[in-house]
């Protein structure tokens, strides 16, 4: 079962790099988040942990439907075109994650001297999310990626998180939720203003602050 | 029992600021309440490096003399910004740059700031710690972007973004660091205070790569060449004593950040591997920002530079890691933020008055603002490390430092870089002080409560400086003193 939501994770992260619209770039992260919901409700039940079961839920409140939403809204309020603008075309950004991949497996070998086969696994893929994220980042033009981007990378540490150290205290996982949802929110109105100052959020072309 | 007050002041008045109507009452609430932690702060100091020991409180709080004496330099520097910001933000509104609604916005941004900076060095749990730089890039990115134009926006923007992507690394980092502490067995949990003495039972391989992506996360917002660019921009468009608390207080939160993690890896790993990385990250810092400094145009882009080149002195004062040059460091850091914050101050009165950054458009500043230009002049010779101020005498410990570790490569780069430094500084300040005052321009002079804060900041460059000299033994005690083994 646990499985089932890794490959879950995997595939809505391919969906992320080859999508050319913000909305399917959303759209992804929206799976992505919910597989990753998923995969900590299934093992706050094997463990029967009642903080796992509140981080997963605000896991869902949160990721799978809060920021989505917010995302959607300023897409639709700043009537800017649904284009991501690539950098990178989506082919050879399908040949990036390739190498990510294996990058991060390599990584996450050489890190795991203790460990089970499975948790090898796990700190891959979170560690290739956390490539992914980054690669996003840069190698798409609208702010609003960057956005998502680095929201694939939390995502990507979240899973670590869980992975190698069972979690971080409780806490400070819900100090991190709060955080990030803040961060989104703040990003969201500077968005705005980018786009009431310049007309177009595209970061490639705020460039005038320079040496 | 102080931390109790310096963590809540802030918070009650950032709740003044929301309940007050008048920014007025608001401003002077503000300097008092400073002026209040300030007093604390030093008692704090002198509390923990008496009697010797930690304060831990709830579990979740836990000083020693490190993070006492960060609190301290935040303190320092969060005064006089307040003090400073009082007449600043006056004159904004007198000159209708901003209105009184978001007057009241500035302060309570600044304190919700200057608390997520003091809370910093406070906690005990690493994964707070994280929250709470991450808190500070939040908020400051409001005040970054505070007068709205197309620069600020932008810059701020920078700043959001690259400093988010920093921290992310730091957070990565972070959970590789609990990994290392939840394998060795010993228990589960994030507490420096627990981790620390058991440093040398982790293991070696996850500590390096854990360190690494710190380094890499925490510099970026402590602003190391190569991940410095946002800097420059969010410095020269940040409102002026945002400016010099960034420069004075922000990045020196991230520098505690890695320097308490750096102790976990001295302990842990050896101290070549934490040298040799700092050292790295020293060594290019220093040469990017002196080159920039050379051909720069703008003011507080300079300063900005400025910021970086002394960010890398310290951490080679951190890398080189023999009590002396530890001493050196952390004087440095003091001295360094309450210099830069009186330059900030200064560049913000000019930028103010000629309403414009351009270095090569100013002209006059002594004859237009005689006391601002006064200090300005001053603080100059004492950012470029002349005798007597302080600056002199914390990098000639560090210099002293490197001789004494045969890191002669090092310390040939540093005076290298310090001399080109210098003669950058000397040119553009030079050209901007002296000069005729320019047509139509009256003498403006300094608010009272401008005058106290440049007063009290020169005050403090000039005193460690002299005092240094003769307390020497006492620092290094106290520096041997913050590791206790």
């Amino acid at each position: 079962m646990q499985e089932i939501t890794l490959i879950g994770i995997l595939i809505s992260t391919c969906l992320m790099v080859v999508a050319k619209s913000l909305l399917a770039l959303i759209r992804g992260f929206r799976w992505q988040s919910f597989f990753l919901f998923l995969a900590t409700f299934l093992i706050a039940w094997k463990e029967a942990q009642p903080s796992l079961y509140i981080i997963a839920g605000l896991l869902l409140v949160i990721k799978v439907v809060l920021i989505p939403q917010l995302l959607y809204k300023i897409i639709k309020k700043i009537k800017v075109g649904q284009g991501l603008g690539l950098f990178v075309n989506t082919q050879l950004s399908l040949f990036f994650v390739l190498l990510f991949a294996y990058l991060a497996w390599d990584f996450s070998s050489q890190l795991i001297v203790y460990g089970s086969h499975a948790q090898a696994g796990i700190i891959a893929i979170a560690l290739f999310l956390v490539l992914v994220g980054f690669f996003l980042m840069v190698s798409r033009i609208t702010a609003l990626a960057q956005v998502v981007g680095l929201l694939v990378m939390e995502n990507g540490l979240f899973l670590l998180a869980s992975a190698v150290s069972g979690g971080m205290p409780f806490f400070v996982e819900i100090a991190i939720f709060f955080d990030v949802f803040v961060s989104v929110v703040i990003m969201g109105s500077f968005v705005y203003r980018i786009n009431k100052f310049f007309t177009h959020i595209d970061v490639d072309k705020l460039s005038h602050l320079r040496g | 029992m102080q931390i109790i007050f310096i963590l809540g002041i802030p918070l009650a008045l950032a709740l003044a600021a929301l309940l007050l109507r008048r920014q007025k009452t608001i401003g002077l609430l503000n300097c008092a309440g400073y002026l209040l932690m300030l007093v604390q702060s030093v008692s704090l100091l002198r509390q923990i490096v008496l009697s010797g020991k930690t304060i831990s409180l709830f579990g979740f709080i836990c000083l020693d003399s490190l993070s006492a004496f960060f609190i301290l330099v935040t303190a320092v520097v969060s005064f006089a910004a307040a003090l400073y910001s009082f007449g600043y933000i006056n004159n904004d509104l007198a000159s209708a740059r901003i209105s009184e609604k978001k007057a009241r916005a500035y302060y309570l941004l600044f304190n919700l700031f200057c608390c997520s900076m003091f809370f910093v060095p406070a906690l005990d749990n690493l994964g707070m710690l994280w929250v709470a730089i991450e808190m500070t890039t939040l908020v400051s990115a409001f005040l970054v972007g505070f007068y709205n134009t197309k620069h600020s926006v932008e810059a701020a923007w920078k700043y959001i973004i690259i400093c988010s992507v920093g921290i992310i690394l730091a957070l990565l980092g972070t959970i590789l660091f609990s990994y290392a502490f939840s394998i060795s067995g010993i228990s589960k949990s994030l507490n420096w205070s627990e981790i620390t003495p058991f440093a040398n039972t982790l293991d070696k391989n996850i500590l390096k790569f854990a360190f690494l992506f710190i380094l890499v996360g925490y510099g970026t917002k402590a602003g190391f060449a190569p991940m410095h660019t946002w800097l420059p921009d969010a410095y020269s468009q940040a409102v002026s004593p945002i400016s010099a608390l960034l420069s004075g207080v922000l990045s020196n939160a991230a520098v505690y950040a890695i320097f308490r993690f750096g102790i976990i890896v001295i302990d842990g790993v050896g101290i070549a591997y934490f040298s040799k990385l700092m050292l790295l990250f020293g060594v290019i810092s220093l040469v990017i920002s002196g080159g920039f400094m050379l051909v720069q145009k703008d003011l507080k882009r300079l300063l900005a530079y400025s910021s970086i080149e002394h960010i890398g002195i310290i951490a080679i004062g951190l890398g080189l890691a023999s009590p002396l040059a530890l001493c050196g460091a952390l004087a440095h850091i003091f001295n360094h933020a309450v210099t830069k914050s009186l330059m900030f101050f200064g560049a913000g009165n000019i930028v103010n008055l000629y309403q414009k950054h351009n270095l090569n458009a100013i002209r006059g500043v002594l004859k237009a603002m005689p006391f601002t230009g006064v200090m300005l002049l001053l603080g100059v010779f004492a950012l470029c490390g002349f005798p007597p101020f302080s600056l002199f005498i914390s990098e000639m410990i560090i210099l002293i430092a490197a001789f004494g570790a045969n890191a002669y490569l090092i310390a040939g780069l540093l005076l290298l870089f310090l001399s080109i430094v210098f003669g950058a500084f000397i040119y553009h300040f030079g050209k901007m002080l002296y000069g005729n005052l320019p047509k139509g321009m009256a003498v403006t002079g300094q608010c009272l409560s401008g005058k106290i804060a440049f007063l009290f900041l020169f005050l403090l460059i000039c005193a460690p400086g002299i005092g240094l000299l003769f307390m020497q033994k006492d620092l290094i005690w106290f520096v041997q003193n913050l590791f206790p083994r």
